[in-house]
């Protein structure tokens, strides 16, 4: 991956591109976390919201509007600086990928909502017909056309989420690729170049993971309806 | 001899409206029976109490020796809901096979997930079950690669799978193009002629008359009049059964109309 060719530069910059390099799998690791934490807070979200139980159904659609209601900054800043002062010291990875996860869980869970009422009645009825318990037919038959349902839509989110957690630089605890190009920038006084680097670190990652979310797309459209 | 189902009193509400009227009703082994009547009547929620698809508003369901009494709540009603079901195997109007899942795997569902069956005898059971219905050519299709009349046929083998005392069908044709129908009537004519016990709600008429042993009529939740196919079909007794066959003669399914 050449990104300068090396005659014309000197040998700052090159260390300077490898330096923003390294935040990449910080960038690529938090978003991998977070989305996976993010798909799990969903699911639950969206049975809960579907769930004729009171108490789930009142605290899933309390965690949606919440979440949805404020700033995914002021939430980034609330794990890093507001928990520890009652005691709560998480790791800074993990405060972010918590962040990420419970915010985007939120926006998620209406995606998985979706799936789950894209599932049609007549197949819990024929799930149930042959002896199935109602948690068979949820496990078995309803979540797995539901993912079918929500996995592009996830990719999308994916691909969001790893721009988003350039967010979580902000709170200078986690050394990911936005982190370490501000700080590159500002101590060399090379802002511009600093940035354009990430910028096209940020690009190609999404080009990436896009490229794999199509194919996701045509392998889960097989055996559709 | 002892019924497999029986049906005492049953009355079914929606609401305020009572779709069901104090309906009892007895199928015997080996007993293929027919419900008909207009669209509407209550046939289909008849049969759908009988695995408590629907919950009856008051009256018995027994099928094989479990009895429910309307009413019943907890635990002990969801248990015997499982028994109740793994008594009946029921086939659906819109087949409602599961697509994420191949023929075969449609098939094996039940035994492995219900019966935890290991998956070996599973697989033979569900390759029986498809050689009975001519699906085992399509075994490694997904659904919806497969016409409608198939799709039907591998519904027929996924309840028969379970080996059920009783069948159930809910208008099994209905959803289905005219020349698709045959391969569905057929595979159920070769079930009645192995003896298999079978309450069909249905508007093939041809049907009824070649295949049932008793044909029961359904008025607007009432049970108005039953009997073998060639008494009833012929010579109607009751006013309804008579406007029914009527409109059949004229050649206007009840179905459509509505």
């Amino acid at each position: 991956m050449v990104l300068l060719s090396k005659r014309s530069i000197s040998i700052e910059p090159l260390s300077r591109k490898k330096s923003i390099a390294r935040g990449v799998w910080i960038t690529i690791s938090i978003s991998a976390l977070s989305i996976l934490l993010a798909t799990i807070l969903a699911l639950l979200a969206a049975l809960g919201r579907l769930s004729k139980f009171p108490p789930f159904y009142a605290i899933c659609t309390f965690y949606v509007s919440l979440i949805r209601g404020t700033p995914l900054y002021l939430q980034i800043f609330f794990f890093f600086l507001a928990l520890p002062q009652v005691g709560i010291i998480l790791p800074g990875l993990w405060a972010g990928v918590l962040a990420l996860g419970l915010n985007y869980g939120a926006y998620m869970s209406e995606i998985f909502r979706a799936g789950l009422s894209s599932v049609g009645k007549g197949q819990r009825e024929a799930a149930l017909a042959i002896g199935m318990t109602p948690g068979q037919t949820m496990s078995r038959i309803v979540i797995p056309q539901a993912l079918r349902f929500a996995i592009p839509p996830t990719g999308n989110e994916f691909i969001a989420m790893l721009k988003d957690s350039a967010l979580v630089s902000a709170t200078g605890f986690v050394h990911e690729l936005m982190w370490r190009a501000t700080k590159v920038g500002r101590a060399q006084f090379h802002n511009l170049e600093a940035l354009i680097t990430a910028a096209v670190f940020y690009w190609v990652m999404t080009l990436v993971f896009s490229y794999f979310q199509g194919r996701l797309e045509a392998r889960m459209s097989r055996g559709e309806r | 001899m002892l019924p497999i189902i029986k049906i005492t009193n049953l009355d079914k509400f929606f609401g305020r409206l009572q779709v069901l009227k104090k309906i009892s009703l007895e199928i015997y082994p080996q007993e293929v029976v027919c419900i008909i009547g207009r669209s509407g009547a209550g046939k289909s929620t008849l049969l759908r109490c009988i695995n408590y698809l629907e919950e009856p508003s008051c009256g018995d369901i027994e099928v094989d020796g479990v009895c429910i009494s309307a009413g019943k709540k907890g635990k002990d009603l969801r248990e015997l809901i499982h028994e109740l079901r793994l008594r009946s195997g029921m086939v659906f109007q819109e087949f409602n096979l599961f697509p994420h899942m191949t023929v075969l795997e449609n098939v094996m569902e039940g035994p492995v997930t219900v019966k935890k069956m290991d998956k070996a005898s599973a697989v033979k059971i569900a390759e029986m079950n498809l050689e009975r219905v001519g699906m085992i050519i399509k075994k490694d299709e997904y659904p919806n690669r497969i016409s409608g009349g198939q799709k039907q046929r591998v519904a027929i083998a996924r309840a028969l799978a379970m080996e059920p005392k009783v069948m159930l069908f809910d208008e099994p044709t209905s959803a289905l193009d005219p020349e698709l129908i045959g391969e569905v009537l057929t595979v159920m004519k070769s079930l009645a002629r192995e003896g298999t016990t079978m309450l069909v709600v249905t508007h093939e008429m041809e049907f009824a008359c070649d295949v049932a042993s008793r044909v029961i009529v359904i008025h607007d939740g009432e049970l108005v009049e039953q009997g073998a196919p060639a008494d009833l079909l012929n010579h109607p007794q009751n006013v309804h059964t008579q406007a029914l066959l009527e409109r059949y003669r004229a050649g206007k399914s009840p179905q459509v109309e509505a």
